[in-house]
């Protein structure tokens, strides 16, 4: 990856040039479209094959839900390499501004999901911002972003005039419109992580795309051939978190119950992490690979709930120190190194 | 009001003593250590096994001491060392996220094996007045040892030939690498006493208040916010920081509410990091 900065020439439209991304390096738009397309067709398979078991839609749901908080998180700190560790917290801002708004204010679910996905975008590109502008490293972003996730769950468990606190939050509004059934909600939830795919593959073939990853690869570098690092640092922190917002607001109303947990940082962070460590950071399919992954080991491991922190645990020990670029990743550079050991493909990072 | 603050300045001798051992593995490798509550908390769980099954409490409490300094001793001499390998971000972030593993292990074994266990040292006798105020016993002793903890290390530190040595190596690795000290001997000790310090605090804490199974994730958010507000490496920050944050934590508990106390704490780590990341005591280093 490191040879995309050095080889950068910003004339160039970006299509011509290759897109230095999970798969070959190619610019046909079906090529680089072709693999949301297959996930889409596999997804919209599953009822199919599940429809009949509520539990198993359930977990299915819970899966889809994920992989678009993965997807958020990875426009945020797989391209842009800001440690946010309130994906939980943005998530709940989302579901409790959707789900207070339409059923206190009586305002239409379509545009309380609109406005709680705008006031996530503002809240984590007001953190970005600060992030950036004091230019924290990953650490102190990850500690202040942290403080934000425990903070509004306090705020969540305090102001029980609004939220309940731990009793949680029946949201009525949308349970009775096209959100009804069971599989509708699911394919509500798979167009949004499509839409999100499609978002992010478009990034990434754009100029932006190249911003992010010329960032990544050596900031100073990026912002010595013209890449406004901060413009692009909080525009990830807007897009991600929006994201993330909307699809915690979209699970409040299929769901149809909200509380403190189902938003808590042990609840969400912990697993995004997990999940994106595995599929592969900044690639464009890893979130769909580690939510699956995960989803799938979490129904595995539903009989022993007693050590799955554990399980999950070792997993990060494991998937960091291992396998730095995920698993999914590495299993591929395997195969694509078998397959023509001409050349010394040698990968850093 | 006087009791209030006397009793957040015995909450606060706890906070910085927990602040310590994490703000001087951060300043020596650059390892922010997401497991220093669930290795305090295994200490803790220890002395409470061992005093379960008919220990005398003071060997009880030196297992448990030597528990988690063995832990922290083998965690630097086999998970950190790939972490030290690396530099810059990547070290910093490679060793954030392989603790915070190292905390989900730590915490699922306990609450896998020991649900419902929980540490509780009872000190007898009767309360002592102090300043007019009626202090348990308990809380006297706890801040007896935190104090005389935090003497002990500063005495360490600015007098003995070791701890220079590990201060040496805080400020520039290179150079006390010039000048013959070891960083990689003088991390495996902070790793040890910091396992030491956290299981401590557990201990000194159980003195006032049980000590559940699953507080781990409570005290390693509450040594962050202290070394973060102290300043990421400095000792005497941290316990600066901690007293005041003790004292900001009661008052505003008796006065306000919890809920509020805990955005209050996690607000002044916030502040602190975006006004002056250095901490109210930090040399000025990121």
């Amino acid at each position: 990856m490191a040879e995309a900065t050095t080889t950068e020439q910003p004339e160039l439209p970006a299509t011509t040039r290759p897109v230095a991304t999970v798969g070959k390096a190619t610019g046909s738009v079906v090529r680089a479209y072709a693999p949301i397309a297959v996930v889409g067709v596999l997804a919209a398979l599953l009822p199919l094959h599940y429809g009949d078991s509520r539990s198993m839609m359930r977990l299915i749901i819970g899966g889809v839900l994920f992989a678009a908080y993965v997807v958020g998180f990875n426009v945020i700190f797989g391209s842009t390499g800001q440690l946010f560790l309130c994906v939980g917290a943005l998530a709940g801002l989302g579901g409790y501004a959707s789900a207070i708004l339409s059923d206190r204010s009586g305002l239409p679910v379509v545009l309380a999901l609109l406005v709680a996905g705008g006031l996530a975008a503002v809240v984590g590109g007001l953190l970005s911002w600060i992030a950036v502008s004091r230019s924290l490293g990953v650490i102190f972003t990850g500690i202040v972003t942290l403080a934000f996730s425990l903070a509004f769950h306090n705020l969540l468990l305090g102001q029980r005039d609004l939220t309940r606190g731990e009793t949680g939050l029946v949201v009525d509004a949308g349970s009775d419109s096209f959100l009804g059934e069971r599989v509708p909600p699911y394919y509500a939830l798979l167009a949004l992580v499509l839409a999100y795919l499609v978002i992010h593959r478009a990034l990434q073939r754009s100029r932006v795309g190249w911003a992010f990853r010329a960032l990544r690869d050596d900031e100073i570098a990026a912002e010595l051939t013209g890449v406004d690092v901060k413009l692009y640092r909080v525009l990830a922190g807007v897009l991600g978190s929006a994201m993330i917002g909307l699809a915690g607001a979209l699970y409040a109303h299929t769901e149809g119950f909200i509380s403190p947990s189902t938003y808590a940082f042990g609840e969400v962070d912990v697993r995004v992490l997990v999940m994106l460590a595995f599929g592969g950071i900044g690639s464009l399919l890893g979130p769909v690979i580690g939510s699956a992954a995960f989803t799938a080991l979490d129904e595995w491991l539903a009989s022993s709930n007693e050590y799955r922190l554990i399980i999950y645990g070792a997993v990060i020990v494991v998937l960091f120190l291992g396998f730095p670029q995920g698993v999914a990743p590495s299993v591929h550079a395997l195969v694509q190194r078998l397959r023509r050991r001409t050349s010394g493909a040698r990968r850093r990072n | 009001m006087k009791a209030v603050v006397l009793d957040g300045l015995v909450l606060g001798l706890q906070f910085g003593l927990l602040g310590v051992g994490l703000t001087l593995v951060y300043g020596l490798g650059g390892v922010l250590n997401l497991a220093h509550g669930q290795l305090a908390v295994l200490g803790a769980m220890v002395v409470a096994l061992r005093m379960d099954a008919g220990s005398p409490a003071v060997l009880a409490v030196l297992t448990g001491l030597a528990a988690a300094g063995a832990v922290g001793l083998l965690l630097d001499r086999t998970l950190l060392q790939a972490v030290y390998r690396r530099r810059g971000e990547s070290r910093v972030l490679l060793g954030l996220l392989l603790m915070l593993g190292v905390a989900f292990m730590i915490e699922g074994f306990l609450v896998w094996r020991y649900p419902i266990e929980s540490l509780r040292l009872r000190i007898g006798g009767d309360p002592v007045d102090i300043l007019g105020v009626g202090m348990r016993t308990g809380s006297l002793l706890a801040s007896a040892i935190a104090v005389g903890t935090g003497a002990a290390l500063v005495v360490f530190f600015r007098l003995t030939p070791l701890g220079k040595a590990v201060r040496s190596v805080i400020q520039n690795e290179e150079g006390a690498q010039l000048c013959g000290v070891n960083p990689a001997m003088v991390r495996t000790l902070v790793l040890a006493l910091s396992g030491v310090l956290a299981a401590l605090v557990a201990i000194t804490r159980s003195m006032t208040s049980p000590v559940p199974v699953d507080a781990g994730i409570d005290l390693t958010i509450l040594a962050l916010i202290v070394a973060v507000v102290g300043g990421l490496g400095s000792v005497s920050g941290a316990f600066l920081a901690g007293v005041l944050l003790g004292i900001v934590n009661t008052v505003s508990a008796h006065y306000i509410g919890t809920y509020v106390t805990t955005i209050v704490l996690l607000g002044a780590a916030a502040v602190t990091i975006v006004l002056r990341p250095s901490g109210l005591l930090g040399m000025g280093r990121e």
